[in-house]
């Protein structure tokens, strides 16, 4: 960075110009917007460097086990930053999501010391937490000394900073009373409708207001000319399958997974709210699901979405954001609607599935570790990736304010800032978080395929399912 | 039946074609998607008129992925130089130990053969994440994690059964007298074996160590467990086009062609072996 540039990104800096007037001044000496961000970040790195002694671990090497993801390619894009910021040097192992969680697994039990952090989701954690497999990071959040002031551990969305919390008790609420905080959130999806908006004007139909008007538009899109199938969901006999638009929509209708009495764990998925809403999405899927729906995950539905097989989806609002781009054949003509299923509910409900950072146990420069992790979960970055990468959902409060990145969102995905804010306050974990997370989601789903394949009514299938579950905890010690 | 008859001989082509393409379309398909863009694979209904693209190829060569999330970068070929090297030098390694293991079995009898036979071979019934998670620990302590002995070592896990029990059933129907009367000669046992019995179950060899190489080539599991992502085979690293942000099915159609090349011209090259070592060594009498 040249004497005139740095003078001009520190005046931003110190609020002396608008960022307009930046963009200008850095335009004229030859900058480009692409540059003049990744410049300007390293003018905030620098600015970070003035407050606190990022220095403290320089000459270390933390090795980071990732997904591949476009959150992880943000941070890998910004990572020269951190290491001028700090003289500490960052290798990573970047693993397809298919076998993420096996190696992550496989790293921990064996409590390999080989990765230092790595990415998870906050289910996960449940299982890893309390194994001691992670660290609490509440100590290092709470330190002044580990932390720098301008972190803003309170600017994450409340929901999903708790989300990320537990006592490790089964049941016990995320984010309550003697929680740890078992991971960082990182960026965030939620679950709402995606739609072709093309293929809506096509058949003059709006996006449907709650579930028993999106069963009948499902299927007058199936049943319509256009050649297309109403509504993708996931179906595959997975957790994946729980988590997004089905557990949205069993949340908005008042139903639990689990109850807690006497502090022993007990199923609830076969309550009157939770048959209602499970029979409209069985009837949903055989009128209008894809035709494979027992195979479906977030890649079909996503696919089906941006290739124009289906009219919409109600699954991760990010999925709908990333088939809205790239050589998708429908690329330009998504749209964003949130969802509230219950009629006469006031807001949504959507679940969230959270990528977040966690230090591993087992690795030898924790102090190092945390140092990179405060940075990549920090504004700076978010910031960066928000702007400039598809570090999108950002979990930060202050990003979504940020005028730059709304209008870029704006522009090239209309409806998805309005989406997101109608979304967002009833945006949480609706799960009971337990140990016995994977097998109860996984009955869960195998059950939902038996219902939609009529092998089962819908209410003697919740009702065996529950009689299942409360036989599992039982066994486990938990119910 | 008349196999003259120009009725049989178009009633045997049908079936033959009917077969052949039951059996090599997905094949064929998936060459033709090689050479597709994701747009064109995608359309509704497929269709086989298109323009093919060398980018999918190219995309592999170069190590640059253009996606949604921007340009990523792809180390397909380092996965595949990975697959070559794991499976090349965990096959000969497994010859070297395998087949003068497999010739004492055949030949000598001695205290706890069997046992150790039957151990070696129930390598191959144990499931391997049972194996993996506690050898991980002891590779940890050794400092073989991630290294390419640490896999190799563990590759002899596939190999070494396959080719100790394969070769140690062709060297049994050998019949021992040939190697009797070169012994009475007044050759050591070392130039028999290297002279008259390796030669004799060469096809058996060949078939054993190509099979070998298959199963080594197709791995998943080891290198994912215990070696870093620079160290994966073609397996791990075709999952890399699935991603978050969707999946490249031409860079996947196209890793496959790439994949199944070497393991191809092996098997081509190895073909009359194949056929003769598997068949004769099935033969008992």
């Amino acid at each position: 960075m040249t004497t005139k540039q740095k003078d001009t990104i520190d005046r931003f800096l110190k609020g002396g110009m608008s960022r307009r007037e930046m963009i200008e001044r850095l335009g004229r000496m030859g900058i480009g917007a692409a540059a003049g961000a990744y410049i300007l970040n390293q003018g905030m790195t620098e600015a970070l460097a003035q407050e606190f002694n990022w220095k403290a671990h320089e000459g270390k090497t933390i090795n980071l086990l990732l997904n591949k993801h476009p959150y992880a390619d943000a941070m890998i894009a910004n990572l020269e930053n951190f290491k001028s910021l700090t003289g500490m040097n960052v290798t990573y192992d970047v693993f397809p999501e298919d076998v993420y969680f096996d190696k992550v697994a496989a790293a921990l039990s064996s409590r390999s010391s080989q990765y230092d952090a790595f990415m998870t989701g906050a289910y996960q954690v449940w299982q890893y937490g309390p194994a001691g497999w992670v660290e609490d990071l509440n100590e290092y959040i709470q330190d002044s000394d580990q932390t720098a002031p301008n972190y803003a551990w309170d600017d994450m969305l409340e929901g999903i900073r708790k989300s990320t919390a537990w006592s490790g008790v089964p049941g016990a609420e995320l984010g309550g009373e003697d929680s740890k905080q078992w991971a960082l959130p990182w960026g965030f999806e939620l679950n709402s409708i995606s739609y072709n908006r093309r293929i809506f004007d096509q058949l003059k139909v709006e996006p449907a207001k709650d579930l028993p008007e999106l069963v009948e538009l499902a299927k007058k899109i199936t049943d319509s000319d256009a050649g297309v199938y109403g509504i993708g969901v996931r179906g595959s006999r997975s957790w994946a399958t729980i988590h997004p638009g089905y557990l949205s929509a069993f949340a908005n209708y008042g139903a639990k997974d689990l109850t807690v009495q006497d502090g022993m764990l007990k199923a609830a998925m076969n309550s009157p709210e939770a048959k209602e809403m499970t029979a409209l999405w069985v009837k949903m899927i055989q009128e209008s699901g894809p035709k494979n729906w027992a195979t479906y995950t977030w890649y079909q539905v996503g696919t089906d979405l941006g290739a124009g097989a289906s009219a919409m989806i109600y699954d991760a609002d990010i999925l709908g954001y990333f088939m809205n781009g790239g050589d998708n054949k429908e690329a330009g003509n998504l749209a964003y609607s949130a969802f509230t299923p219950k009629p006469g509910a006031e807001a949504p409900t959507p679940n969230v599935w959270i990528w977040s950072l966690a230090m591993s146990t087992f690795g030898g420069q924790k102090d190092a570790t945390w140092y990179f992790m405060q940075w990549a979960s920090g504004t700076d970055h978010a910031l960066f990736g928000a702007r400039k990468m598809d570090f999108v959902n950002p979990v930060r409060q202050s990003v979504w304010k940020d005028e730059e990145f709304r209008s870029r969102i704006a522009k090239s995905y209309p409806g998805y800032i309005e989406q997101f804010e109608a979304s967002s306050p009833g945006s949480k974990i609706y799960f009971t978080p337990q140990p016995l997370f994977q097998t109860v989601t996984t009955d869960w789903a195998a059950a939902l395929q038996k219902m939609v394949a009529n092998e089962i009514p819908v209410d003697e299938g919740l009702d065996e399912l529950a009689g299942n579950i409360d036989r599992q905890l039982k066994a486990a010690g938990l119910g | 039946m008349d196999r003259s008859n120009p009725v049989t001989k178009i009633l045997r082509g049908l079936a033959l074609l009917a077969i052949g393409l039951f059996f090599l379309f997905p094949l064929f398909w998936v060459a033709l998607m090689s050479f597709q863009t994701n747009e064109q694979i995608l359309r509704i209904p497929p269709s086989i008129v298109f323009e093919p693209t060398l980018s999918n190829y190219w995309a592999l060569i170069s190590g640059r992925l253009v996606s949604t999330a921007g340009v990523l970068e792809i180390k397909f070929m380092g996965n595949l130089w990975n697959s070559v090297f794991l499976s090349t030098t965990s096959v000969a390694l497994a010859l070297i130990l395998g087949v003068p293991a497999a010739y004492a079995f055949a030949r000598f009898r001695f205290r706890l053969s069997e046992d150790i036979a039957f151990t070696l071979l129930s390598f191959r019934f144990a499931p391997p994440l049972l194996v993996l998670l506690p050898l991980s620990l002891y590779f940890q302590d050794i400092g073989l994690t991630d290294t390419y002995v640490g896999l190799i070592w563990v590759y002899q896990l596939i190999a070494l059964p396959l080719i100790l029990w394969i070769v140690r059933g062709y060297f049994e129907d050998i019949s021992p007298d040939i190697e009797h009367a070169y012994r009475i000669d007044g050759h050591s046992w070392w130039k028999t074996f290297t002279k008259i019995a390796l030669p004799l179950a060469r096809p058996g060899i060949a078939a054993a160590a190509l099979l070998s190489f298959i199963f080594c080539w197709n791995n998943f599991i080891f290198a994912l467990i215990l070696a870093s992502a620079g160290k994966q085979p073609v397996t791990v690293g075709a999952l890399a086009f699935v991603t978050a942000s969707g999946i490249q099915y031409g860079q996947i159609a196209a890793a496959v062609i790439l994949s199944i090349l070497p393991t191809l011209l092996l098997a081509l090259y190895a073909q009359r072996y194949l056929v003769e070592g598997l068949s004769l060594g099935a033969v008992k009498g």
